[in-house]
């Protein structure tokens, strides 16, 4: 990455981040989904009568490594390692589609596209410092949420139950490569939308379908039809990577001045 | 090598429209070039054409022998371009734009800043240089644009309208710039424009384009030679003999329509002996203006 691609990554950022309104709007979903949801989760369990038989049967049905005899204690390992992650998949989409939708067609509302077209960078470099720029705002989101959200469930556990919950590896593979790469292809093909589209309304319209295959994951985390191992939550993560990293190369390859500036 | 090559370049839009039709022009390093018409007639096209932003239907087109379709980054590090179109961020202020488009053309952010400041000096605009752009009249956006456009040296200029919203003050300024930049540091201006009368003052050559075609091509006395008549003869006299052919503008003013300085002589002598008082007599050569209608009039009754 030269000097040039780094200097539209920081003015893209700089243009979210100065502007406010638009950084806090961004932040509340995240921040909502990590601190509220959870919150609620606690409050319920901690509240909810623990002779329960439905609940115990429930509880009964889960692997013995995870019935530690406190069923609150359990519930809140069962959130905190297979309910919150799924939203640490819709998250970064989340906090960069608004970004990434505007990139393109954002500058040729401005005026700005022509300008920062005649400037000596190839339309690929332009497309990557797009992407880059969303991308990093996109982790920087997920790291403040996810930091946000364990200091909440911890505190709440530990006040509730007396002692802390322990994340489990999938923590670390979801945070590390299956949300970044998911992340980076949502925010390619929205970028490459954004080149397409003639309006940024346009643009988010059409990005929100991508959000939707992780909806369903979440549905299905919920439902109980998929449990996501951390194997399983590995090979997504490479694979998704491998889907990114073409998709950031390929992505391009068609487009010329003249489409963009239509 | 020729700063800018046109070889038969054509333009055809997938609408049918043909923008730019078979278009040639050479121009040398250090030109004040004037790409004349009015609006519609193919110049911002051009313009396009030059920067690779368009692809070319037919012809080819060369700026330092770099083709543009072909290399376009290239010719961008060697061009800096202005164009109504091309606009900077409003939330930005002017030297922070400067420095940002600094880096896009590789210059370090003090390098950036400091050849900013001085730009802005040389444009009248540093008392708003940390001012944000949304701030800005058309006029201070006009001139930070062409400060934008010279922030990395370029050897040649690219200007589409750049005097458009300025006011006469503003205007002047800039046309001194330009033919400084030409004049001082060597640098090959293409601009195109529809005010024919700057063209004028600031160009070394022209071209005259209508409806995507090249009308014709030439320094201002060779165009000169394209017209029928080569000068006019303004007298203000207070008798004038019958048998000179002349047009009354207006009480004691007349024009003569002559085709060389040696024809003045003998108007004065015609006048003089026929018992006229002359008050006032000039010889006009044909503006930039006058060179365009004769030869658009020409166009349309061929």
């Amino acid at each position: 990455m030269n000097q040039s691609m780094t200097a539209i990554i920081k003015k893209d950022i700089k243009g979210i981040t100065s502007n406010k309104r638009m950084f806090i709007t961004l932040l509340i979903v995240p921040l909502v989904l990590t601190i509220v949801v959870p919150s609620v989760f606690t409050l319920v369990f901690h509240f909810m009568p623990e002779e329960d038989t439905d609940l115990q049967k429930m509880l009964e049905l889960l692997p013995l490594s995870m019935q530690n005899g406190n069923s609150r204690q359990t519930l809140a390992e069962l959130m905190l390692n297979y309910i919150m992650p799924v939203f640490f998949l819709l998250i970064p989409i989340m906090a960069s589609s608004v970004m990434a939708a505007a990139s393109f067609v954002g500058e040729k509302e401005k005026r700005t596209l022509e300008t920062l077209l005649y400037c000596p960078l190839s339309l690929k470099q332009i497309f990557r410092s797009k992407v880059m720029a969303s991308f990093l705002l996109s982790m920087f989101v997920s790291a403040v949420s996810f930091t946000a959200m364990f200091v909440v469930i911890e505190a709440e556990t530990y006040l509730f139950t007396n002692r802390f919950v322990i994340p489990d590896l999938k923590w670390l593979l979801i945070m590390l490569l299956v949300s970044p790469a998911i992340s980076l292809i949502a925010i390619t093909l929205i970028v490459r939308i954004s080149a397409k589209a003639q309006s940024v309304e346009d643009a988010e319209q059409s990005s929100v379908f991508l959000v939707l295959p992780v909806i369903l994951l979440i549905v299905g985390q919920f439902t109980g039809v998929l449990l996501i191992s951390s194997w399983l939550l590995l090979g997504i993560g490479v694979l998704c990577g491998l889907l990114a990293a073409l998709l950031l190369k390929k992505c391009m390859e068609h487009f010329q001045y003249e489409t963009l500036l239509k | 090598m020729n700063a800018v090559t046109l070889k038969g370049l054509s333009k055809t839009y997938a609408n049918g429209k043909k923008a730019v039709d078979s278009v040639n022009i050479s121009l040398a390093c250090g030109e004040v070039f004037g790409f004349l018409g009015p609006n519609g007639a193919g110049k911002t096209t051009t313009v396009k054409l030059l920067n690779g932003m368009l692809t070319p239907t037919g012809g080819s087109c060369a700026v330092f022998d770099v083709d543009p379709a072909k290399n376009p980054q290239k010719t961008h590090a060697l061009s800096g371009v202005v164009t109504e179109h091309a606009q900077m961020y409003d939330t930005m202020t002017g030297i922070e734009n400067l420095i940002f488009y600094g880096s896009l053309y590789g210059l370090t952010p003090s390098e950036s800043e400091q050849q900013g400041k001085t730009l802005l000096e040389e444009l009248e605009l540093s008392h708003a240089a940390n001012q944000k752009l949304a701030a800005y009249s058309t006029g201070m956006r006009q001139r930070l644009s062409l400060a934008r456009a010279l922030i990395h040296q370029p050897q040649i200029l690219f200007l589409d309208e750049p005097t458009s919203g300025l006011d006469p003050e503003s205007a002047q300024n800039v046309h001194h710039m330009i033919r400084r930049l030409a004049s001082e540091h060597g640098i090959t201006i293409f601009l195109c424009t529809h005010q024919l009368r700057y063209a004028q003052e600031i160009c070394t050559r022209y071209g005259l384009m209508e409806e995507g075609r090249l009308l014709a091509e030439g320094t201002l006395d060779s165009l000169r030679l394209l017209t029928d008549s080569g000068m006019t003869l303004k007298i203000k006299a207070s008798r004038i003999p019958e048998t000179l052919l002349c047009q009354k503008t207006a009480p004691d003013a007349y024009e003569v329509p002559i085709q060389s300085e040696e024809e003045i002589p003998g108007i004065v002598r015609s006048i003089v002996n026929a018992g006229g008082d002359i008050y006032h007599i000039s010889a006009t050569l044909p503006s930039l203006e006058d060179i365009y209608f004769h030869l658009t009039r020409k166009e349309k009754s061929a």
